[in-house]
């Protein structure tokens, strides 16, 4: 029993110690990026970090923001995320219910279709999908970014793998008592998938918020850049001080983070479901 | 009577219209869904498979040539290196996602104090924005920055990190797992926590060492998820983009071009929108391979 308890405890403090070494590594370059926002210009080709910055530029903020329509770009990557992650929490919730409980012919074909549609993601569709929005006249234009992008399978699967175990008598009992398919699906269903909800609510966003290769490709005026093209150029325009590009990267990440923490205690169950995303 | 028989025929016409009603409405549900996906999925791949047949620079009408596209591509000396690139870069990420996803959802799994606390710090390199990831691990390459900082007491001198052709794809792999790995320690997590313990305990009383342990017992019982985790990284990388083209650039001398970025300048820089879409159906294909095992997984461990 003792030699138990004594193997319990090395075993513990022997993962302790990578587990630790790795979640240092995993954070440094976070707080790496935190610092340097509000570090002065020269300090950044010094030869040692200096983790703690002496001065606290918080002017890097403001100066970032404005050396480019950053306000418009943060503004239009908002409207966009807001769409996709709408246009996803509506759509997948109904195809996932009805993929789960509804029986009719065709029913695993039709399943098998939206779940092959992984395998065309933008990058392999995205000459004809160019050529699409340019025949509909949508270059430059808020639903030219974010239609194709409305509907993602992974939320249908999400939505359809939760919906399967909740039990279909509640469905059959709402029937009888006359209750019309879409208030079943209000009042019945959707309650009960709020951890699948939050979970797709939260990839739907951060995925269009991430967004890079099809803005790049339909945008090519500020108007309706998003705030990673802007990001980007902001590099390559000289004299740019990477500090500032920095304060804005932080700033890029805090309407991911807040989502998330909103929704974490809903994400913890729907997130072990979820491992189709990365 | 005559009424009656009427209503008796509605009803009975209503009660078979039930089940057929119900039907329709599930259908209705997935119909949008349907439509979206033939508009924006189905038929650009289609149009795509289209293409790669023609000479196509949008000014003028795309001109039917056969598979010269496809044998053009194929001697091409950039497509190879960027097709080896994607395979070599999917290997990799993978392998590196795998090893250190499941090493870490084990270490966790021994039930550590504060288990917690690391899962929501790691879980931050997932909720940052991804192009913050790649602009700052730029810098940290920086052969001044801050990894050979780290690296200085090794004794291995400046290592330029980017511009070197053989280091720089491995650093971008570096960064995939940074950012992928603990994620997929959750996905692996979910799957330990689903042995069952009686397994363990009989196997504690028979005095079983760790090592065979998770070798005979932990390994076997997660084999499909560490399948699930390799077919979904896979598909995860075979479809990046935005870390070679903001890290490196594609660089050096084309050392990191991964497919997607090659269809994206063929098509948008040079014009060349048939070529692109021969390229696209090359990566399509890649991509259908790993696909089809997801699928097929999915339909082993549960009924449709």
């Amino acid at each position: 029993m003792g030699k138990r308890i004594a193997t319990f405890w090395s075993l513990e403090w022997l993962g302790l110690l990578p587990l630790a070494a790795f979640t240092f590594l995993i954070v440094l370059p976070i707080v790496w990026m935190i610092s340097t926002s509000f570090q002065s210009g020269e300090k950044m080709y010094q030869l040692t970090t200096e983790w703690i910055p002496s001065v606290f530029h918080w002017e890097n903020y403001p100066n970032g923001l404005s050396r480019a329509a950053f306000p418009r770009f943060f503004l239009n990557s908002f409207i966009i995320s807001a769409a996709v992650m709408i246009g996803n929490l509506i759509f997948c919730t109904l195809a996932g219910y009805g993929l789960s409980k509804y029986r009719f012919r065709g029913d695993k074909i039709l399943l098998l279709l939206i779940l092959s549609t992984l395998m065309l993601p933008m990058e392999v569709t995205l000459v004809p999908t160019f050529l699409i929005i340019r025949k509909l006249n949508w270059l430059n234009t808020y639903q030219g970014i974010f239609a194709p992008l409305l509907i993602d399978a992974f939320g249908i699967f999400l939505m359809r793998q939760f919906m399967l175990r909740i039990p279909t008598d509640y469905i059959e009992a709402a029937r009888i008592d006359g209750a019309g398919e879409f208030k079943i699906l209000w009042k019945i269903i959707i309650p009960q998938c709020k951890p699948a909800i939050a979970t797709m609510a939260i990839f739907s966003f951060r995925d269009s918020w991430d967004q890079f290769i099809w803005p790049l490709v339909v945008v090519s005026v500020d108007e309706y850049r998003t705030y990673p093209l802007g990001l980007v150029r902001f590099g390559e325009d000289y004299g740019n001080p990477p500090t500032e590009q920095m304060a804005i990267a932080v700033l890029a990440t805090i309407p991911v983070f807040l989502i998330f923490w909103i929704l974490q205690r809903s994400l913890r169950t729907g997130f072990t479901m979820s491992g189709l995303k990365g | 009577m005559l009424r009656i028989g009427r209503a008796q025929i509605s009803v009975s016409r209503w009660q078979l219209g039930y089940e057929s009603r119900i039907q329709l409405w599930g259908i209705l549900f997935i119909l949008p869904t349907i439509l979206f996906f033939m508009i924006f999925k189905y038929g650009p791949m289609l149009w795509a498979i289209y293409l790669s047949f023609t000479g196509y620079d949008i000014v003028t009408e795309p001109k039917f040539i056969g598979l010269n596209n496809y044998i053009n591509i194929f001697k091409d000396p950039i497509f190879l290196q960027a097709l080896n690139n994607t395979l070599i870069y999917i290997m990799g990420s993978t392998i590196a996602i795998t090893v250190l996803g499941l090493g870490l959802a084990l270490i966790i799994n021994t039930g550590i104090k504060a288990s917690r606390f690391f899962m929501s710090s790691m879980f931050l390199t997932n909720i940052m924005p991804i192009l913050a990831v790649c602009l700052v691990w730029r810098f940290l390459f920086h052969p001044y920055g801050l990894v050979n900082q780290f690296l200085s007491p090794l004794g291995l001198g400046r290592i330029d990190w980017l511009t070197n052709s053989y280091l720089a794809l491995p650093a971008i792999i570096i960064v995939t797992a940074w950012r992928f790995a603990p994620y997929f320690m959750v996905v692996f997590l979910a799957g330990l926590l689903a042995v069952p313990k009686e397994i363990y305990e009989a196997a504690d009383i028979d005095g079983v060492t760790p090592i065979s342990r998770f070798l005979r017992i932990t390994l076997p019982m997660i084999s499909p998820i560490v399948f699930f985790v390799v077919v979904v990284s896979a598909l995860l990388c075979a479809r990046i983009f935005l870390m070679p083209f903001i890290i490196t650039g594609g660089g050096p001398g084309g050392a990191t071009r991964v497919l997607s970025m090659l269809i994206y300048e063929t098509g948008f820089s040079y014009l060349k929108m048939g070529r692109a879409a021969a390229i696209s159906v090359i990566l399509f294909l890649i991509m259908m391979v790993f696909t089809i095992l997801q699928i097929r997984f999915f339909s082993k461990t549960e009924e449709y």
